[in-house]
């Protein structure tokens, strides 16, 4: 833990909007792909004054809406004759400033914690700002290591909340 | 679901996924635009990165774990907390099963709460996502769990 890296605690994203609404295509392709046929993602019954307010994006998906945009630059291009490019093109920081460590250092997963408000409609814009709630040092016996907890809200273009996840991270 | 017909030791699911082939990763990866090599480049994955095979995405684990702990809400009670950990790999062809269990209740104002412990299994019984959740239930003679959803305030 360097004093660069302890004054990050409770740094903050700015507010990101999504490049696109929750759109019916992209809610049915995640929906088909992990094998869930659930009325709630397409009836037209969901639509009117049904408990949803109209057709919705499952749960997590807001969390998957932050792609890359028109008019910018294209990953697969800039890597296309690197041969250790491994193909992830977002960003393990959720807009934070990237932590100040050496070359070199690892990245792991650790776990995720997720509070679910209200699910997102189709049509709906959805904003997501995130901040470092805790940074951590620890010792283990392979070392030290950092404990990275970040904070994202996600909301809809009204403002309502969506979903509020922690993504446990470990650097080492 | 209602809450009084809910037990502490009450298993949820088990929810079969699979067997999960390159198709179905790619299908998930293409439909996240998650372009990590990982989960569809056999020879990246085994040569560059030496894993033992093309590994199932953590997101795609996480729908999983949701669609289990939704259906088994029901329409009138909702999702509100769940925590997810990546603690083994899962590859390419392996068959899931999706599991819970209640682990404790207790009764809040308009709606009661349920405690579920989960995870996901392979055929060889191996835990790869432990976890918990949350679920918010109505009363059996009780009104839907508030939409949007209103947590407890203690």
């Amino acid at each position: 833990m360097t004093p660069e890296i302890e004054r990050l605690i409770g740094a903050e994203s700015d507010n990101e909007t999504a490049c696109d609404v929750v759109e019916r295509g992209a809610v049915r392709r995640y929906v088909q792909a992990y094998m869930d046929d659930a009325s709630i993602f397409y009836a037209e019954e969901q639509r009117g004054d049904s408990r949803y307010g109209g057709p919705v994006s499952p749960a997590l998906f807001p969390m998957n809406m932050f792609r890359r945009p028109f008019g910018t630059r294209d990953p697969f291009e800039e890597h296309a004759r690197n041969l250790d490019f491994d193909g992830i093109v977002g960003s393990t920081a959720q807009g934070l400033p990237p932590l100040p460590l050496p070359k070199g250092i690892g990245f792991l997963n650790a776990g995720t914690e997720v509070e679910v408000f209200r699910y997102a409609r189709q049509g709906e814009s959805v904003t997501a700002k995130s901040r470092y709630a805790s940074i951590t040092e620890k010792h283990s016996s392979k070392g030290p290591m950092l404990l990275v907890v970040i904070e994202t809200e996600y909301r809809a273009g009204n403002g309502d909340l969506l979903l509020r996840v922690q993504k446990h991270q470990i650097r080492r | 679901m209602r809450y009084e017909s809910v037990n502490v030791g009450d298993m949820l699911g088990p929810l079969p996924k699979g067997p999960l082939t390159s198709a179905h990763l790619m299908r998930w990866s293409a439909a996240m635009e998650n372009w990590h090599k990982i989960h569809y480049d056999k020879p990246f994955a085994m040569e560059h990165d030496k894993l033992p095979g093309i590994l199932v995405n953590g997101t795609l684990k996480q729908q999983f774990v949701m669609q289990l702990l939704r259906e088994w809400a029901g329409d009138d009670g909702w999702v509100w907390k769940v925590s997810f950990q990546f603690r083994a790999m899962n590859l390419e062809n392996e068959t899931l099963r999706v599991w819970g269990r209640v682990a404790a209740k207790r009764e809040w104002k308009s709606y009661g709460l349920v405690e579920v412990e989960l995870g996901i299994l392979n055929e060889q019984e191996k835990e790869s996502t432990p976890g918990t959740a949350v679920i918010a239930l109505p009363y059996r003679d009780g009104e839907p769990v508030p939409y949007p959803f209103v947590p407890p305030t203690q």
